[in-house]
């Protein structure tokens, strides 16, 4: 095996890694209660669909992925074809080759198994506060950090899931839990717009989306991101530098 | 095959693209150079993909766009934004979105 140095100066035991960890930990923690409400909203959709216990159980824990397992739901109840179902859920989750392509410099000193155990917890929550928080650490403790986050996040959205399932008929629709997790949303992204060009990001990120939410399975917030991150680009560099 | 066993071949699939879509760049291509541009720019995914996912979530209604007050969670929305900028603390911004979404529904 070869060892590289910056890989075997990654820090995962020790104070300072266990500091970072509970800083990952801390920081997430405002979201718990939208993170156990989206949770929830996702376990009662399937426990209503016309998946049993251990198939509902399975999906929760093997896909992990709220937006494309409620997608897949309904194909799964009608027993569409597998390629349409399985096709539904990559584009719910295509947002997340976006955060990956974004994450990938921090932890490629890692060996392969972490890099995927990583990639595995990664979600929206996680990944907005990790892109915003990581650089006040050491590069070397940024995966432990992350793990913080990701770790915190996975435990809190499968009790929230888990609740779900069980309470079942017992959560009303009318409740609106679902919008918890969109406020949560709302909140991570209002710190984010200090400048003119994740301004840009969002204006016109949303507005592509509105635009093109008549896709189906949110194949239109992929495009959308896209043209955020285009119109943030254009911002910046004819802007400033200079000009 | 029975039914059962489609379900959970179906199952397996959905939990692949899972693992392909996040593990995409970080575990299978981490090699891969990515152009500088390219890197600079994805800095502004977080801003692009919350404005792409919450913008629609407040302004459309039955697929159409609707600012008008009448939009429940517009309101709510807007209310906990400004509530998040002035306090920058998710818990009071959550209690502000939820409160103003439930009062809505229950009494406008």
């Amino acid at each position: 095996m070869d060892v590289e140095p910056i890989s075997a100066r990654i820090q995962w035991r020790g104070a300072a890694a266990r500091a970072a960890f509970r800083v990952g930990v801390t920081d997430i923690a405002p979201a718990i209660p939208a993170t156990v409400a989206w949770g929830l909203v996702t376990g009662v959709a399937m426990a209503q669909s016309s998946l049993d216990l251990p198939q509902a159980y399975g999906l929760s824990i093997l896909a992990y992925a709220g937006a494309a397992q409620l997608a897949a739901l309904p194909l799964l109840t009608a027993h569409a074809p597998l390629v349409v179902t399985v096709l539904t859920a990559l584009i719910a989750n295509l947002r997340f080759v976006i955060y990956s392509a974004a994450l990938k410099s921090e932890f490629a000193m890692l060996p392969f198994p972490r890099r995927l155990g990583l990639a595995y917890l990664m979600g929206d929550v996680p990944f907005v506060i990790y892109s915003r928080q990581s650089p006040q650490f050491d590069r070397t403790l940024r995966p432990v950090y992350f793990l913080g986050l990701g770790l915190c996040n996975i435990v809190i959205w499968h009790l929230g899931s888990f609740a779900g399932l069980i309470a079942a008929g017992r959560v009303p629709a009318e409740w609106g839990l679902d919008f918890a997790g969109m406020v949560a949303l709302i909140a991570l992204l209002v710190p984010l717009l200090a400048t003119r060009a994740a301004l840009a990001a969002s204006a016109v990120g949303g507005a592509a989306a509105i635009a093109l939410d008549s896709l189906p399975a949110h194949a239109g917030l992929v495009v959308a991101t896209l043209a955020g991150i285009v119109a943030a680009f254009l911002a910046e560099h004819l802007s400033g530098r200079g000009r | 095959m029975t039914a059962q066993s489609i379900t959970w071949i179906a199952i397996v699939g959905i939990a692949l693209t899972t693992v392909l879509t996040r593990g995409s760049f970080v575990a299978f291509a981490a090699r891969l150079r990515l152009h500088p541009l390219v890197e600079e720019a994805l800095r502004f995914a977080p801003a692009a993909v919350l404005g792409a996912i919450v913008v629609p979530a407040l302004c459309l209604r039955h697929g159409r766009v609707d600012f008008s007050p009448s939009n429940a969670h517009l309101v709510a929305g807007v209310f906990a934004a400004l509530v998040m900028w002035r306090t920058r603390s998710m818990i009071w911004a959550i209690v502000a979105g939820m409160g103003t979404a439930t009062l809505l529904r229950l009494y406008a």
